[in-house]
């Protein structure tokens, strides 16, 4: 593997972090709010 | 025209599907990218943050455009709905220039040898940051509705406005002063498998941006119109 | 035409008598950048960073933070005495405020300019008599830039809790191509470089003030009423 794997590695995860916490939090948001005026 | 809950019931469902397929399709990217695009030579593994911090970049300046041209139609129609469009967009917008800072560093610490650097897209970056978290923390100190709006929909248009000053002195600062290093983030002449990669990034990151933002937006407007149901 | 300079130079007045009386404003931002000097002067190694590489950035920044102070007093003025309300009661030319406004900012940040330069010239040594029409030149130029869109935000962040952090924290940005032009520029004045060296900074910052207070101009309204 070369040397800057991990850094490969740390930009991909910490992107992927920011996407899904970001994300799941707003789609948390979106479903109780269609869920509650059910 | 007052939101309705059955209309921002509507705009959230679209706003969760746009999402979750934006989310699959960078779960996507991120095979495509770790596994079946090609190592590049000189710059070896870190070259493929290329795939994230690119695309990123992208969405991020589509929410900024909006941001502005957004605030133009809301001071010009003063339509609410138009303001909760812009700070849905900011919102999105500075998620993504998080993305921006913090890939862009860790991709130019092995490939520059530095962290930092004073170049034009790393400069932009950190501008459309502060400028998006501006932007936020403005509308957070405001608390009468319409004037929230009036005073984001201002800050929205000058930042646009901004934009092009920013590229003219870093530009003119870059002439002036050459980087060490030539920086060749995008090669010109890209690989058939990167350049689809990027591509397919691009579309991605685009369908992120717009899944965000939608949702967002659907918060808002059924914010909105709770706020006006108990009232 | 006549009613509108009237406005224009009524607004102006104003503020200037209100702050030539009161001075504080003046006072705060004139003790900040004496202190901003002479930490500077204290804070570095002469044999490490020389002053023609230091100085400029000095000489802005104290510039920048200073003015930023005075902005920050120039609206809230208004505040204490809602004088800005009743004239926005009348039926009044928005741009007529807003230059009015600038002018007074203008006149508040420029005073403060015109102490802090002949102090950085005694605390830095800098040779500034041959160049100074040129450096005066460049500070207005630059100066009008930033100050015409802090006249904007310092009317929003007035109202707002936090504002002697509101204001900076929506201001930095908008500095960066002033202050880029006017230390590029500076440096070069210093160096006794020729014109041609300047030309393209000098461009920017002409461009930007133009820019920058034709939108100002026609965004103020959007500031000051519903």
């Amino acid at each position: 593997m070369p040397e800057n794997t991990s850094y490969m590695i740390a930009a991909y995860v910490v992107a992927a972090v920011v996407y899904l916490v970001y994300g799941g939090s707003l789609l948390t948001r979106g479903l109780r709010a269609l869920r509650r005026d059910r | 025209m007052k939101p309705t809950i059955s209309g921002s019931r509507g705009i959230i469902k679209w706003g969760v599907a746009l999402t979750i397929l934006g989310l699959a399709a960078l779960a996507a990217i991120y095979v495509l990218a770790l596994v079946y695009t090609p190592l590049e030579v000189r710059q070896g593994a870190a070259q493929k943050i290329f795939y994230v911090h690119v695309p990123a970049a992208w969405s991020a300046m589509i929410a900024f455009s909006l941001v502005g041209l957004v605030s133009i139609l809301y001071l010009w129609l003063r339509d609410e709905r138009l303001d909760a469009f812009a700070a849905s967009s900011a919102e999105v917008g500075l998620v993504f220039s998080v993305i921006m800072l913090t890939t862009g560093p860790i991709w130019g610490k092995p490939i520059w040898g530095t962290w930092w650097t004073w170049d034009a897209r790393l400069t932009l970056t950190l501008i459309l940051f502060l400028l998006f978290l501006g932007y936020m923390t403005l509308r957070s100190a405001i608390h009468d509705p319409a004037e929230r709006a009036r005073f984001s929909a201002v800050v929205g248009i000058m930042g646009m406005v901004l934009v092009p000053f920013i590229h003219l002195s870093v530009y003119l600062f870059r002439t002036l002063h050459p980087q060490p290093i030539i920086l060749k983030a995008s090669a010109p002449s890209l690989p058939p498998e990167m350049l689809r990669t990027l591509l397919l990034g691009f579309l991605a990151a685009t369908t992120v941006y717009l899944g965000f933002v939608v949702l967002r937006y659907g918060l808002a407007r059924h914010a909105m119109a709770e706020f006006d149901e108990e009232n | 035409m006549n009613s509108w300079l009237r406005v224009a130079a009524a607004v102006a007045g104003k503020d200037i008598v209100i702050e030539v009386r009161t001075k504080t404003a003046i006072l705060s931002a004139v003790v900040f950048a004496a202190l901003v000097l002479i930490i500077f002067n204290f804070a570095r190694d002469a044999s490490l960073v020389s002053t023609a590489v230091l100085a400029p950035s000095v000489l802005w920044i104290t510039f920048a933070f200073a003015g930023m102070i005075t902005l920050n007093r120039g609206f809230n003025l208004e505040k204490e005495n809602a004088a800005l309300e009743g004239l926005l009661l009348a039926p009044v030319p928005r741009s007529a405020i807003y230059v009015g406004k600038l002018i007074s900012n203008l006149a508040f940040v420029g005073m403060v300019e015109a102490v802090a330069l002949p102090l950085f010239v005694l605390f830095f040594n800098v040779p500034v008599w041959g160049i100074l029409p040129g450096l005066l030149g460049l500070i207005v130029l630059a100066t009008v830039g930033f100050v015409a869109v802090g006249t904007v935000f310092s009317a929003m962040t007035v109202r707002t809790r936090f504002s002697e952090l509101m204001l900076p924290m929506l201001l930095l940005p908008f500095m960066v191509p002033p202050l880029i032009g006017a230390v590029q520029t500076t440096t070069r004045l210093l160096a006794g470089r020729p014109l041609s060296e300047m030309i393209g900074w000098l461009r920017i910052l002409a461009l930007y003030d133009v820019v920058f207070i034709t939108l100002c101009v026609l965004i103020f309204p959007a500031v000051v009423d519903e």
